[in-house]
């Protein structure tokens, strides 16, 4: 298995650098938000620090928009037969979904690097050890979302389900996370629906490491709380291809 | 050890509907197909063709039957199945976000081979397919031809000893449609068995050593294209008649001795003869004495069409 994930995992990246301004415009909308949201939330929190507590929501917000596109080129790959094809050889069922999320997430990681340069580049310090935790935590993001994407496609097989599915899942979860304004503002229930959203988790960890906290329960809450869906969306995945080519 | 690469026994697959009538897709077919032989699967859309070959490929479980394929039991070993078979799907499977090479570099790794005989068998399937010029353009640009033989190439990179192709010509201009033929016959040539479906006559004709006509999930006939067509007989005549001579006519045929039997109706009966220039002429006196009016009337040689006709009562042409 692992011999067929290293393969189709170079072959996923050749494919990504042979087409790579779908790359870059993954990470147009996050720059968008950082350029043209952050400055106003300076005015809200005086004290220069509102770029640092917004830069770790605009990663998460890579995760989640970049992460739940990944689906449709699997239904490209599927209407296209490239699956089934894979399938009636001894390649392990595995490696057909783990080798091209392991793309994503290094693909996610580098537009987060990218990003943190942008925010830098405007002004924002953060704790250096807090930011190299934050990609950790930000590529198993990235595992999340991608896997998820890749189960939803294959379960709903038809791109204009998944499209619902997706615009379904993006609203709260962007909204449930406190990146826009900080959930300290909402009533209770919106405040306990939040704490159910893993993306919220993952931006407050993300605030806390940036700012040097690292003794906040939210860090190894959101790190546990992420991979551990992760391996479950994973598992998901694998068991959708499966189901396509027993 | 048997001949056979492909020896299928009693095979269905039943899909179920939710709210409905389950569908039958493929409803006990038996199938023998020989080392290094063409075996074609003739048959209209929908009449259980591709399930059958996704089944034999292991991409779909039989809902009864079993099966061995190149050597080893489809249930029990499907990845020594896979290890040993090709499989081009009706859709191609070439990979668009990468070269045509390397989708079959990929593909012959994945089976196995090393980086430097992978470059070499791709080198070689695309030397042979003559995609060479084109092996490095990203398979997107490809023409439809062109993305077919890499198909195929994709299919043949780790030396398959049976390849199946389903529908491999659907969609080819007629210039392409002979090249690609060419290029079965070489595999043929090559000592790879070859499986394929099609809903052409002319292609099963001109390619299969041997083939089974299947309708409505079931095998209708089997053999040779020469073996099935002198089943039905050696000529056809075809006659057109007014709507009420339709029945004294059918039956003043099949009261002529040298007629074998009658099909088809007004608009189009059918007479199987044996050697058909020379009952033509009878015929046509026979008609005549009887007193009955014929607006057309055509001779020409049995195609599997009157095969698949004579099995089921419908034309090809119209089944599809």
């Amino acid at each position: 298995m692992i011999k067929d994930v290293r393969l189709l995992f170079a072959h996923e990246v050749r494919g990504s650098l042979r087409n790579p301004f779908w790359l870059l415009f993954g990470v147009v909308q996050p720059v968008l938000w950082l350029v043209l949201f952050a400055p106003l939330l300076d005015g809200l929190m005086p004290g220069g620090s509102a770029l640092r507590d917004f830069t770790p929501g605009a990663l998460v917000l890579i995760a989640l928009s970049s992460g739940l596109s990944v689906g449709y080129g699997m239904l490209a790959r599927l209407r296209a037969g490239v699956l089934e094809r894979l399938a009636a050889g001894p390649v392990s069922r595995a490696a057909l979904v783990l080798a091209p999320a392991l793309r994503d997430m290094v693909v996610l990681v580098g537009q987060a690097a990218l990003l943190l340069g942008l925010a830098a580049l405007m002004g924002m310090r953060a704790n250096p050890l807090g930011v190299a935790l934050t990609l950790v935590l930000v590529a198993a993001l990235g595992l999340l979302s991608a896997t998820l994407s890749y189960a939803l496609a294959l379960t709903a097989r038809d791109e204009n389900g998944l499209a619902q599915l997706n615009a379904t899942l993006y609203v709260p979860m962007l909204l449930l996370t406190g990146i826009i304004l900080p959930m300290a503002l909402a009533p209770g229930w919106l405040q306990a629906i939040a704490a159910a959203n893993p993306l919220y988790h993952a931006v407050e960890a993300g605030r806390a490491l940036f700012a040097g906290d690292f003794r906040d329960g939210s860090i190894p809450l959101a790190l546990a709380l992420t991979t551990g869906l992760a391996l479950l969306t994973l598992r998901w995945a694998i068991t959708s291809v499966r189901r396509l080519a027993a | 050890m048997s001949d056979l690469i492909v020896e299928a026994t009693g095979l269905e697959k039943t899909y179920p509907v939710r709210r409905g009538e389950p569908v039958h897709a493929v409803r006990g077919v038996d199938l023998d197909v020989r080392a290094g032989e063409v075996f074609g699967l003739l048959g209209p859309n929908g009449a259980g063709k591709t399930t059958t070959v996704r089944m034999l490929a292991t991409l779909t479980a039989p809902t009864a039957g079993s099966a061995r394929v190149a050597g080893h039991d489809l249930l029990r070993e499907p990845r020594r199945v896979r290890e040993r078979i090709g499989y081009v799907s009706q859709a191609g499977g070439v990979d668009e976000t990468v070269s045509g090479r390397e989708n079959v570099v990929l593909a012959a790794r994945l089976h196995g081979l090393s980086a430097r005989e992978a470059a070499r068998r791709a080198a070689e399937l695309l030397e042979v397919f003559a995609l060479t010029d084109v092996a490095d353009r990203p398979a997107r640009t490809l023409s439809g031809g062109q993305r077919r033989r890499f198909a195929l190439a994709i299919g043949l990179a780790h030396r398959p000893e049976l390849i199946f192709l389903d529908e491999p010509t659907t969609g080819l201009d007629p210039r392409n449609r002979a090249a690609f033929w060419q290029e079965i016959r070489g595999l043929r040539d090559g000592g790879t068995a070859v499986l394929l479906t099609t809903h052409y006559l002319d292609e099963a004709d001109a390619l299969a050593d041997r083939l089974a006509i299947v309708d409505h999930g079931r095998v209708v006939a089997a053999g040779t294209p020469g073996e099935l067509k002198r089943r039905v007989s050696g000529d056809v005549i075809t006659l057109r008649v007014p709507a009420a001579d339709a029945e004294p006519a059918s039956r003043l045929l099949a009261a002529q001795p040298y007629v074998r039997e009658v099909g088809g109706d007004g608009g189009g009966l059918r007479a199987y003869v044996g050697d058909g220039d020379s009952a033509l002429p009878a015929l046509l006196r026979a008609i005549e004495e009887g007193g009955l009016r014929v607006e057309a009337i055509s001779l020409r040689r049995a195609t599997l069409d009157d095969v698949f006709l004579r099995q089921t009562g419908r034309s090809l042409r119209d089944a599809a």
